[in-house]
């Protein structure tokens, strides 16, 4: 299968020929994968017959040079990353090329003769499964689809932007802090039970025990302002996946849940038993968090001997 | 200048229902207000407030049975209205559902081409049920206006509308031509809940119901119909960690993060 994939990372063409890989063994094709980087350094990744490159420019723009590019070498696929950006300017791309589009697919799965694309819907509470057909445009998360050996060393070419009517007029850096959760192994999440912003003082002192993060529920970011934006789990804030994820207060909004749905273990602590973050835990503790957080990190310091 | 809206009858992702062998019950599942679309709402009686005009809401019906969806999506446009929309229009038709986003999209842009001359045409940045975050973008082209999409902030300035995007790492500020569609995040704005005046005023505001031989169309035919929905079967222990005191609580649930080989000590 002939396959363009796009992104401004390198991270982007490393995900997106991991998806094309794994559609490929399914079904049993071999693989044309070309890549394309807008507003990066041009680097070498192995996998692609050709990589394609271009300065930074408005989605418009990039979905412009994207569709040419499509003309050019008659694609049948194109993977972009699940990300804002890549989420309009392959809704573009497919726009313009009259072409289905999966919007962040979550799995790939087979029955019978058909190979189904799967995304999550429903604030994850359900899975849409779409029968694969080509052409298609297709969003892919982050490390989703593991990239298997490749060998191909990709030729280079600069291409020329193709303007739209679109004109970018700056660039604002967001008030950021240090914290990137999506990279978090552990993370304490807060949410609504926390009636002050000082409160957070205990979840960020269990954080610091476990060496973990401090994470939030949407209230907690967007009305109160606790908490940066960088720290928000939630289909539209942070999606996190690592090891343990301790729910402090937070009852479990679906957009919550699902963004959080890929960690190994999922702790609950919330006084109201019917929250429904306990369907989606591991392990809960239906208690007051002012209660039971000083007894936790207490009995924490004494296993660890501090 | 007149602004449409677009507001999605969407599936209540809280009250989703299943039979016991996982099966979705969707006929079941009431609909709602899709939660970004009261954003659009809010940011269009906005705009509305500073440039004068009137703000028009419109819908298409993409979960049947229509008899029965045929009430429900009325009681959403009333809750746009409510927010301060002026008048609703919507399609409801059998042979679209259920809804496929190039179906509804161009469905649509018809609707709206037939209704009058929009500046700007607002929407929420994704639907809460299917969350293709598609629409609008597919609809800019169906119509041949520019786009943007994740406004966090609008200002309509001398015929042309300047977008900040809230992006993943950076805010990326966009100007437009107008005509032009733009779909708006949560973050916009804090709508507010309509108050029993607007609501009872909401009903004394125009709402029309159209099938698609109604605004000229036939069918179109679906671009890409999801096959299969299946419920997530949720393989989490679910165990609630009991005990005399929250001592043993606390002792018990870090042996089991220890067990689980999620915390060291």
């Amino acid at each position: 299968m002939k396959a363009l994939v796009i992104g401004n990372k390198t991270s982007h063409l490393i995900d997106g020929l991991g998806f094309i890989q794994v559609l490929a063994s399914e079904l049993g094709e071999s693989i044309e994968a070309y890549g394309l980087l807008y507003g990066n350094q041009v680097e070498e990744v192995k996998g692609f017959t050709k990589i394609f490159s271009m300065p930074d420019a408005s989605p418009e723009a990039v979905a412009n040079t994207v569709s040419k590019v499509i003309e050019k070498v008659t694609l049948e696929i194109v993977v972009g990353p699940a990300e804002k950006n890549g989420t309009e300017i392959l809704s573009r791309v497919a726009s313009v090329n009259n072409m289905p589009m999966i919007t962040e697919v979550s799995g790939i799965s087979k029955a019978g003769d058909t190979t189904y694309l799967e995304r999550a819907i429903m604030g994850g509470r359900a899975t849409a499964l779409y029968g694969f057909k080509t052409p298609i445009a297709v969003t892919v998360p982050a490390k989703k689809f593991k990239v298997s050996d490749a060998e191909a060393t990709p030729e280079f070419e600069e291409l020329q932007v193709i303007d739209g009517v679109t004109k970018v007029v700056e660039v604002l850096p967001k008030e950021k802090g240090a914290v990137d959760l999506e990279a978090a192994e552990i993370i304490v999440g807060v949410g609504r039970g926390f009636k002050a912003k000082d409160d957070l003082a205990m979840a960020f002192e269990l954080a610091e025990l476990l060496s973990g993060e401090v994470g939030c529920s949407r209230p907690v970011a967007a009305d109160f302002k606790w908490l940066g934006e960088d720290r928000w789990i939630g289909i539209s804030g942070k999606k996190i996946r690592g090891k343990l994820y301790i729910a402090v207060g937070i009852s479990g909004a679906p957009q919550h849940i699902m963004a959080a749905s890929d960690t190994k273990v999922i702790v609950a602590v919330n006084k109201d038993k019917n929250a429904p973050i306990f369907t989606f835990s591991d392990y809960g503790v239906v208690a007051d968090l002012y209660q039971f957080l000083p007894v936790f990190i207490k009995k924490l310091k004494e296993k660890k001997g501090l | 200048m007149d602004i449409a809206v677009l507001v999605k009858a969407s599936l209540d992702v809280n009250m989703i229902k299943a039979d016991s062998e996982g099966r979705i019950l969707f006929d079941s599942i009431p609909l709602a207000i899709s939660e970004y679309d009261r954003n659009a709402v809010a940011e269009a009686v906005r705009i509305k407030g500073e440039l004068g005009g009137k703000v028009v809401a419109f819908s298409v019906l993409t979960w049947g049975p229509v008899d029965k969806r045929a009430r429900e999506i009325e009681n959403v446009m009333r809750e746009a209205l409510a927010l301060g929309a002026d008048e609703a229009h919507v399609v409801v038709d059998d042979t679209i559902l259920p809804g496929d986003v190039s179906v509804t999209a161009e469905v649509l842009s018809n609707l709206i081409k037939k209704t009058g001359d929009f500046g700007l045409i607002l929407a929420g940045e994704g639907s809460m049920d299917m969350m293709s975050a598609q629409l609008p973008v597919r609809i800019a082209y169906k119509l041949g206006y520019p786009v943007a999409t994740f406004a966090r902030k609008i200002e309509v300035i001398n015929g042309a509308v300047k977008v900040t995007r809230d992006l993943e790492d950076v805010l990326q500020v966009v100007e437009l031509p107008l005509p032009a569609v733009v779909s708006v995040t949560g973050e916009i704005n804090q709508p507010r809940l309509p108050t029993l005046l607007q609501i009872r005023k909401s009903f004394a505001k125009p709402y029309k119901a159209y099938t698609i031989s109604e605004i000229g169309m036939d069918a179109p035919e679906k671009l890409f119909p999801f096959d299969d929905i299946k419920l997530v079967t949720v393989s989490r222990k679910n165990m609630i960690i009991e005990g005399e005191n929250l001592e043993e609580i606390a002792e018990k649930l870090i042996d089991k993060l220890i067990e689980e080989g999620v915390v060291r000590v």
